[in-house]
């Protein structure tokens, strides 16, 4: 099997071709919308960030701009910067640049005022999709993806089937060469240990102990026993017992696929086969984010009551395996997956369907996310706002 | 119509029902190629656990292979595995082997809210 993608100056593939429009702070949100509602093609990486950060978190959203731009689902970007924020926006612009992607940049303290910075990143963005649109699909083999994994409002037809399904995805895609993302330490909280046993090198097995460690400790800062707010009653309504079980059906989502190593948040994702752990929250804001900035090109996002969200640059899977969800919430999910629960067709079966479906969409098939309009994205901050 | 419970992995002594089963019907299990069938000694709701072998008090219940929880009484094959009979033993260790802080001693896990 081989799937159609976009091929990026710096060898990477990708599943779509957007020019991101990216603002390096949140300040210029509605100037970037106004920008990608004028020219076609665009996609507006809106996020709440970028100033008033301690540096650790600077950092961070620095990086993530970054990565979402080498993301080769972007085949151009805009970088639109105020001028005054704490994110240096020519860093941004300068390390999108060196992939050898089209990339430019607009700065609104410069040109004077939003009305003439929409002229002038107007102009350039005109440039850009009608050279973007000149890239053609080729075909390349399974060994070129990444994906990210997920959940999302899950229930207990989750540990069941879709996070079942999904890691013998994982286990296919690995086998070709690909490559996954994994996090969502809130949920592995409870499974850490398991996961450690996975990891091909022990130290950063550790490394995970440490992620949860981090999010225990932060939760219990703010007066939280973080066990708990991850454990809910609606958890044990449906039947799970201990958050090890519910950890264990989050952590299903990469089956026993050892664990190649553990990256940052948004941190790219190294050019090795396997499983990787992002230190990425459940949230699905920050969570698509990270994975997109890893370099995922498609999610796969198991959700058991209907989880509708998904990322501006990468496309989200949307698989279920609650049949009375696909009944309310179809418009939504992309793959049913309820045929395990009531035994009428085996994980296998499942999951060679759902490998298929997303090479399928790295290939040019719309996601119900995306036909749908449904997308949004914020940037993981673990410090105060100033 | 026949009901089904889930078993995960060889090691797993619960498997989960898929379909709601009152005391006295039976749950089927399919298991690597084997199929089993159990009587609900109790209800046992979709999504909840049944017993497929003995676990005494004290004993680790098996899921996913794993650990997930010892059992505070005897459970034998055909209960239901919930709250009542399992303790979460979870506490979040740091570096030192010792819990961190604000895991007390019977504080529940479970709390409020709907997460992921």
């Amino acid at each position: 099997m081989q799937f159609h993608g976009y091929p990026r100056p710096d060898g990477k593939v990708g599943a779509r071709n957007y020019v991101a429009i990216i603002p390096s702070v949140g300040c210029v949100n509605n100037l970037c919308s106004h920008l990608e509602r004028l020219i076609r093609g665009t996609k507006a990486i809106r996020h709440d960030q970028g100033c008033l950060h301690p540096p650790a978190d600077t950092a961070q959203v620095t990086r993530t701009l970054i990565n979402l731009g080498k993301n080769p689902n972007v085949g151009a970007a805009l970088v639109v910067a105020l001028g005054c924020e704490m994110v240096k926006a020519e860093e941004v612009y300068e390390a999108i640049k060196a992939t050898g992607k089209p990339c430019d940049m607009v700065v609104v303290h410069k040109i004077g005022g939003m009305l003439d910075t929409i002229s002038q990143g107007a102009r350039k963005l005109v440039d850009m999709v009608a050279e973007v649109s000149n890239v053609r699909r080729e075909p390349f083999g399974l060994d070129k993806l990444v994906f990210g994994t997920k959940c999302g409002s899950s229930d207990t037809t989750s540990g069941l089937s879709s996070n079942l399904v999904t890691g013998e995805v994982c286990r296919m895609m690995t086998a070709n060469g690909g490559r996954f993302i994994q996090g969502e330490i809130c949920d592995i909280m409870g499974g850490e240990y398991a996961l450690k046993k996975l990891c091909v090198d022990p130290a950063q097995g550790e490394r995970i102990v440490d992620f949860v460690r981090d999010l225990y400790m932060r939760g219990y800062h703010v007066g939280a026993d973080t066990r708990g707010c991850q454990m809910t009653a609606g958890n044990v309504a449906g039947g799970l017992t201990t958050l090890v079980e519910k950890a264990l059906g989050a952590n299903a989502k990469g089956a026993d696929v050892p664990i190649q190593a553990t990256l940052d948040y948004a941190q790219e994702v190294p050019d090795k086969p396997g499983r990787y752990i992002m230190n990425f929250p459940g949230h699905g804001f920050e969570n698509l984010t990270g994975s997109a900035a890893g370099g995922a090109v498609v999610h796969l996002f198991t959700t058991g009551r209907g989880a509708p969200n998904g990322n501006p640059v990468m496309p989200t899977v949307k698989l279920c395996g609650n049949a009375k969800t696909m009944g309310t919430m179809r418009e939504h999910i992309d793959v049913d997956v309820s045929s395990v629960i009531d035994e009428s067709e085996s994980i296998q079966s499942a999951a060679e369907r759902l490998y298929r479906f997303a090479v399928e969409v790295a290939s040019g098939r719309l996601t119900k996310c995306e036909i749908l309009n449904f997308e949004g994205m914020e940037i993981l901050i673990n410090g105060p706002v100033m | 119509m026949e009901k089904y419970a889930k078993q995960i992995h060889a090691d797993d002594n619960v498997a989960t029902a898929v379909s709601d089963c009152v005391a006295g019907e039976s749950l089927t299990v399919q298991f690597g190629g084997q199929t089993a069938t159990y009587a609900c000694k109790q209800n046992v709701p979709f999504g909840h656990k049944i017993a497929i072998r003995d676990i005494p008090t004290g004993g680790s219940v098996v899921k996913y292979g794993e650990v997930i929880g010892s059992a505070t009484a005897d459970i034998a094959v055909g209960e239901w595995v919930h709250t009542h009979n399992v303790r979460d033993d979870y506490k979040c260790l740091g570096k030192d082997g010792a819990p961190l802080p604000g895991q007390e001693e019977g504080k529940a896990c479970a709390s409020r809210g709907e997460g992921s």
